[in-house]
């Protein structure tokens, strides 16, 4: 849901969030609110009324928040993590193919920068926008069915690709978890609670009873920061969407490598 | 109370005025982010062209197709970085046809039925062509087809970009026949066991008829495979001076191997008896080494090592892109070439239908690529092309030792070998002649 959000730069969507929210409280106090005080028939002591929901309200909801925020930081680091140990997988994969005999080591080496070409220029750029990418599988099948043409000579050789299947088995199950990841979010229900939080929230400071600069200005105070709340947990949520994302720097850096071998 | 009221509606109609002042604003704009004139609606994005490509990424065939796949999309890249085609974008759908006729026809169906694509780059083996040559009629979709073929075929859903028997392989042999290639006479044939070699060689066994060299013999490996002993030893014993391959896929590596230790065991080098291969390249030479290969002659209309601008600019930018190691070959040049025809051809036409697209394809494009210019024969959907003969060097490139002066027309069903059997789609389409046999 609102996956066009992560087209936004940050500084962009936190601003249009902050903003965004403060506009609704603003319209809310100056269109709702007199219809709200009539709902209330400016009792004296509606503050107080008004105040202790509030209070009791925000508990909730700012668990809530806080809670989200600290899952989808935790889901943002651990996925972090699955890449960069996927890369150093990878790298070691690398490493045990420059060990293998001409010719065998240049087309192994070839095939390993075609899949991270792959990676790195498309699918990334697929996974930025939430589609698992299919293209690296068949590179995968291309440079195992490469890697089980070769027949060691040596005892040194067996040693060397014996290493090397272990490490490719590794890295196969490092890259599924990767893929596993790029769908992964907070589920669109607890969005939708969210949301309808941050309204009812809102929708609860339309009933103070106070002056309307005053009404304004702590109303839109409170409501920008709901936003930015909210922006923090959507740039957190789905980790490899957004500028707030995971970048594929450990691949590129191994790409670069694999270049120059 | 009344005063507040009063401040109230005025505030109210200000901030109403004030937002629609704005919205009307945001919506005239120009200097407005694209990115958030995309969100607004107020752009829209140029709908991609969407083409096929269709060749093995896995496989016996991979080593050979998976640079076309490369090339292919390098040259979408370029095009997409120059603007694209008819200002639109060119998005490319790959799907691997894992070296399997029954597979490349169902992505094939997949690329043409739910992708609902017209036009498809792809293809090595002529046994895949011919399973999904029917499904691009039935669609009446374009398949643009890369690779040197044994001709005796027409069909007008399809372009062949590589070269015809009588534009790679009898030039080879007249080289062979001549004082520069060593008048040799006996000439033996080498094939995987599928349509191309087979249909090859027999016109090579029509073609030498009344010609001074004798066919000493003929032997057919199944594609992809690993055990050549007996067909070498076969090779060494009917004494011939020339070996014709026309072995496909990962098996050629094999087949060098196995050919360079029994010969070195007999006496013989490639001076001796040179093998001159017809889909072998600098891609399949990278998985063997130097030695194996060196003195020996591949057939081709394009090699790496061209000496022109062009060329140079097309390595180059295809070294930067997949790495310094990476070589360029004939069905390479092919495979961009074609790109860059369908482009020329789509601008012409000023559509995608494929219709339009054959008609402006057969008003004679030129296009000046790597290997030097082509131009489309409209009667037969074929290419006038180069032959080069290239040996194989040290460093796994080839010295150029032949090429021909003049493009050579193709001829996709020599008279010689398929008599009465002509094809003009210009005019009258496919003419049949008798019907004939392969076997010798």
């Amino acid at each position: 849901m609102f996956y066009w959000i992560y087209d936004i730069p940050s500084p962009k969507l936190a601003l249009l969030l902050a903003v965004g929210f403060a506009l609704i409280s603003w319209l809310g106090t100056i269109f709702v609110r007199p219809i709200l005080r009539l709902f209330v028939r400016r009792r004296h002591d509606v503050n107080d009324i008004v105040g202790y929901i509030l209070s009791c309200f925000g508990v909730f909801y700012g668990l809530l928040l806080g809670l989200l925020a600290v899952a989808s930081y935790q889901n943002f680091e651990n996925v972090e993590g699955i890449v960069a140990d996927e890369a150093a997988s990878l790298s070691a994969l690398v490493r045990d193919v420059t060990a293998y005999p001409e010719p065998e080591r240049q087309n192994l080496l070839w095939l390993l920068r075609d899949y991270t070409r792959y990676v790195v220029k498309d699918a990334w750029p697929l996974q930025r926008r939430g589609i698992v990418p299919e293209g690296g599988n068949v590179r995968m099948v291309a440079f195992h069915e490469r890697l089980l043409k070769f027949e060691p000579k040596t005892a040194g050789q067996e040693i060397i690709h014996a290493e090397a299947l272990g490490q490719f088995n590794k890295y196969l199950e490092a890259r599924r978890k990767r893929l596993f990841s790029v769908t992964t979010s907070i589920p669109a229900a607890m969005w939708y609670v969210v949301l309808v939080g941050a309204v009812m929230n809102i929708a609860l400071v339309w009933l103070f009873d106070m002056r309307l600069v005053s009404h304004l200005f702590l109303g839109g105070l409170l409501s920008a920061f709901m936003g930015m709340m909210i922006f923090l947990i959507a740039s957190l949520d789905n980790p490899f969407r957004g500028e707030l994302s995971i970048s594929s720097e450990p691949f590129q850096a191994i790409l670069e490598q694999l270049m120059e071998e | 109370m009344v005063m507040e009221f009063i401040l109230y509606r005025r505030l109210s109609r200000w901030l109403v005025c004030a937002a629609v002042l704005a919205m009307v604003s945001l919506a005239g704009c120009d200097q407005l982010d694209p990115m958030w004139k995309d969100h607004l609606g107020l752009v829209d994005k140029p709908v991609p062209i969407r083409v096929g490509i269709l060749h093995s990424e896995t496989g016996t065939m991979s080593i050979s197709e998976t640079p076309l796949r490369d090339t292919e999309l390098m040259a979408i890249a370029e095009i997409n970085a120059a603007g694209g085609v008819l200002g639109r974008p060119i998005e490319p759908i790959v799907k691997d046809g894992r070296s399997r006729d029954d597979l490349f026809v169902k992505r094939a169906r997949s690329l043409l039925e739910d992708y609902g694509l017209q036009t498809v780059f792809g293809c090595w083996t002529s046994s895949s062509r011919k399973a999904v040559t029917p499904l691009f009629e039935q669609e009446d979709a374009l398949l643009f087809y890369p690779l040197q073929y044994e001709g005796n075929e027409a069909s007008k859903n399809l372009f062949y970009f590589g070269s015809t028997p009588n534009q790679q392989i009898l030039p080879a042999i007249d080289w062979f026949l001549s004082d520069a290639g060593g008048n040799r006479k006996k000439i033996y044939l080498v094939g995987s066991d599928y349509i191309y070699p087979r249909t090859a060689h027999y016109i090579v066994r029509k073609y030498l008829e009344g010609k001074e060299m004798e066919v000493v013999g003929e032997s057919f490996a199944p594609l992809g495979s690993r055990d050549f002993g007996a067909i070498v030893s076969q090779i060494l014993i009917s004494k011939a001076d020339l070996v014709l391959s026309t072995i496909n896929g990962d098996s050629n590596v094999d087949f060098y191997q196995q050919f360079h230790q029994l010969a070195i065991q007999a006496g013989i080098d490639s001076d001796k008896l040179p093998i001159v291969a017809t889909s072998v390249g600098e891609n399949e030479l990278r998985s063997l080494l130097p030695e194996l290969v060196q003195g020996h002659y591949v057939a081709a209309s394009y090699f790496q090592s061209v000496d022109s601008s062009i060329n140079r600019r097309f390595v180059q930018a295809f070294k930067k892109e997949y790495g310094e190691d990476r070589v360029t070959d004939d069905p390479m040049d092919a495979a961009y070439v074609q790109v860059y025809l369908w482009k020329a051809a789509v601008e012409a036409a000023g559509s995608t239908d494929p219709q339009k697209i054959r008609e402006a394809l057969e008003k004679t494009i030129e296009f000046d690529g790597p290997g030097g210019k082509v131009r489309i024969d409209p009667r037969n959907h074929h290419f006038y092309k180069k032959f080069r003969l290239g040996r194989i060097n040290g460093n796994r490139q080839f010295d150029i030792v032949h090429e021909s002066p003049e493009l050579i027309q193709p001829e996709p069903f020599p008279s010689f070998a398929f008599p009465g059997w002509e094809c003009d789609w210009t005019k009258d389409g496919l003419k049949k002649g008798d019907p004939v046999s392969l076997d010798p």
